[in-house]
């Protein structure tokens, strides 16, 4: 039971960077329906930002995710200026593209400034202790990660909901010509998403790291498993997504207890390839025809 | 019109003489060796997940740089050519290509990476470059024998087996599981484990392979615990030992943890597992204590002072080509792949290196057999804790 439990607990503390990724495409792909495959590289950007910080120049922990989250911000607002805004009309495809072409220069600038080697990355809370309930652990860092996630899911979630911002952002996605009738700075909007979505994805990256250690090629798997969460509960919904993050999390965790650590990392691709199979628009959407 | 035929007819007159004169030239030709130069590659992964590793390459440009100050070889000095392969099999399958077709190199020094080397070996081999000491214990180097192919990295079965076998001996553990990376550097390690418990009449109590890619390692730590393992033996990259040894103490589970010489860069080890390395147990293929390892470490300060990491992964690209080097200097002036692999086939017991008494023969290339056991000190110092061991199995 324990091991079945400690499993479920693993499951959800990587589910939660995980979701945190998911949520940091979703605010993307909300507004220009591209799934931004940069978003790994910008977030493992961001957190050797944080690392050099500390490292480099002295700066506490809290300081320099402050700092962090500053450039995170500014990164995927420059990335939207200088990479997608001048493209004429790409296409989603073309966007697609671009996003990997940024994902490539980005982990290029990564291994120039900061070498191919590992770093451990401090944080103010233990990734060894916790708390134990009936002999399964929770330590600091899970209680974070998972606290952290959701935390930012319900500010995200409210965020769209209830503020002008957030409802003009929905607009952009759903109508872009409308939108910007209706007076709404469409372009400015779209670097504002950018830029939230690249802090969404900092934090993740700086959760990730004191765990995996922090090299240029940190958020590879993490990312393609965030999007695949993303996939699975429904890249349209921050709830949605976030959930599907969680569930891929704990799937991946009880399959490789029980059934095969080999095939461990490819259940999530399993999983998505069956999601689109059978729901396309994710487990936790309605599903969603394009109006023409 | 005549003149267009007087032209014709020195055109065909002149290749007449000059195009055979060519030829003979082109069969004399020995590829990569001229009088000057001797052009020798090597891939190493710089980027991608094994990049801690691809610090074995910049260090044989440091010792080819410090061999060429010295004089050469033979009144020839060392062209040396680096390329990322990132750790991918397809990319060096490429480079390999690139080596001979393009660069056109005389051999291959060392290199990273059992799958890796195993994508560009029969190419090499078919080709006839001489390739000396690949940077990983597999025994697909040396069985079956290769002619131009020198494994100097002591056999991953051997050093599995050795590290059992002191378990088992020296410290009187029962149950050893073992962590290994799903591929075959991971796998030769798991065979080595095999067959020393198979001989003491042991089973080890958990086989856990880990993907290249995987990030999260908590159900292989849980896995691991269940086996109730008391000693674990990692066959892994160096970016997941530190994953591994959190995800492991996290959820209470701290056996004696036992690392391949892969991992034997103790300072590194300790420094991203932020001290969990400390304790543990580990093979060794170098001798750090080597008046030589000072004498690399100053060319390094010389040839290469941006150097970032200066660990044992960085020396182990000198250990791996000192061989080639020897060999090299036996050939002398008339150097072609075979009077290469003749005179390499003349290195006996030789201890002038860093590594330990480097044999070759015509029936056997593979050179170093021997490995030492060392532990990480509380400051991630190496404290060598056995002398030099050859397995004695089978």
């Amino acid at each position: 039971m324990n091991f079945f439990m400690d499993l479920i607990v693993g499951g959800l503390a990587i589910g939660a960077c995980y979701a945190l990724i998911a949520l940091a495409m979703v605010i993307i792909y909300k507004t220009s329906e591209v799934p931004n495959f940069a978003q790994g590289e910008m977030a493992m950007l961001a957190t050797f930002v944080a690392y050099t910080m500390m490292a480099n120049y002295g700066a506490g922990f809290w300081t320099s995710v402050i700092i962090t989250m500053v450039f995170a911000f500014a990164l995927g607002a420059l990335l939207e200026i200088c990479f997608l805004r001048p493209a004429e009309d790409p296409g989603v495809l073309g966007a697609i593209v671009i996003t990997l072409g940024a994902e490539m220069i980005l982990y290029g600038i990564a291994g120039w400034k900061w070498g191919a080697n590992q770093n451990p990355f401090p944080v103010p809370f233990s990734e060894y202790s916790g708390v134990t309930i009936s002999g399964v652990v929770i330590t600091e860092i899970n209680f974070w990660t998972l606290t952290v996630s959701l935390a930012v899911m319900l500010i995200l979630f409210l965020f769209f909901r209830f503020t002008k911002l957030g409802t003009a952002m929905k607009a952009v996605q759903q109508n872009p010509f409308a939108a910007k009738a209706m007076g709404i700075p469409t372009r400015r909007i779209l670097t504002f998403t950018w830029g939230l979505s690249s802090m969404t994805g900092a934090i993740a990256g700086m959760l990730i790291a004191p765990i995996a250690t922090l090299d240029p090629n940190m958020m590879l798997d993490p990312m393609l498993k965030g999007f695949a969460g993303g996939v699975l509960g429904g890249l349209t919904s921050l709830p949605g997504a976030a959930a599907g993050a969680y569930l891929l999390g704990i799937i991946e965790n009880l399959f490789g207890g029980y059934v095969s650590l080999e095939f461990k990392s490819v259940v999530a691709f399993g999983v998505i390839v069956l999601i689109l199979c059978v729901k396309p628009s994710g487990l936790f959407v309605k599903h969603y025809k394009r109006k023409v | 019109m005549k003149k267009r035929l007087k032209l014709a007819l020195v055109l065909v007159v002149l290749s007449a003489t000059l195009i055979p004169a060519q030829f003979g030239w082109a069969a004399d030709k020995v590829r990569g060796v001229t009088d000057t130069e001797i052009l020798i590659g090597q891939w190493g992964p710089q980027t991608g997940p094994a990049a801690a590793w691809g610090a074995v390459a910049r260090g044989t440009g440091v010792f080819f740089d410090l061999v060429n100050e010295e004089g050469g070889i033979a009144g020839r000095k060392i062209k040396y050519f680096m390329r990322d392969d990132a750790y991918q099999p397809s990319k060096t399958k490429a480079i390999a290509k690139e080596f001979v077709e393009n660069l056109g190199v005389f051999g291959v020094a060392s290199g990273v990476g059992t799958s890796t080397g195993m994508a560009a070996r029969d190419y090499l081999m078919e080709n006839k470059v001489p390739w000396v000491g690949p940077a990983t214990g597999s025994k697909h180097w040396s069985d079956p024998l290769q002619k131009y192919l020198f494994a100097v990295y002591p056999r991953y079965t051997d050093e599995a087996s050795l590290l059992t076998q002191y378990l088992v001996e020296k410290l009187g553990k029962k149950k050893i599981a073992f962590f290994y990376q799903n591929d075959d550097y991971g796998k030769e390690g798991l065979e080595g484990a095999q067959n020393y418990a198979k001989r003491a009449g042991l089973q080890l109590a958990a086989e856990i392979p880990v993907e290249v890619t995987d990030t999260d390692l908590k159900s292989h730590a849980l896995k691991l615990k269940e086996s109730g393992a008391e000693a674990v033996i990692l066959w892994i990259l160096p970016k997941h030992a530190p994953i591994i040894l959190g995800q492991a103490k996290a959820i209470g589970f701290e056996p004696q943890w036992v690392a391949s010489s892969t991992l034997s860069d103790s300072h590194l080890m300790y420094k991203i597992t932020k001290g969990l390395w400390e304790g543990v147990i580990y093979a060794n293929f170098l001798n750090i204590e080597s008046p030589l390892a000072k004498k690399y470490l100053e060319a390094q300060k010389k040839f290469a002072p941006n150097e970032q990491y200066t660990g044992i992964f960085f020396l182990a690209g000198f250990v791996f080509v000192e061989p080639m080097v020897e060999g090299l200097k036996r050939a002398g002036k008339d150097l072609t792949p075979d009077t290469f692999v003749k005179a390499m086939e003349t290195i006996r017991n030789w201890n002038d290196w860093l590594g330990y008494d480097c044999t070759f023969t015509p029936q056997d290339h593979q050179g170093m057999k021997s490995t030492f056991i060392s532990k990480c000190g509380p400051e991630g110092q190496q404290i060598k804790i056995s002398d030099w061991m050859t397995y004695k199995g089978e």
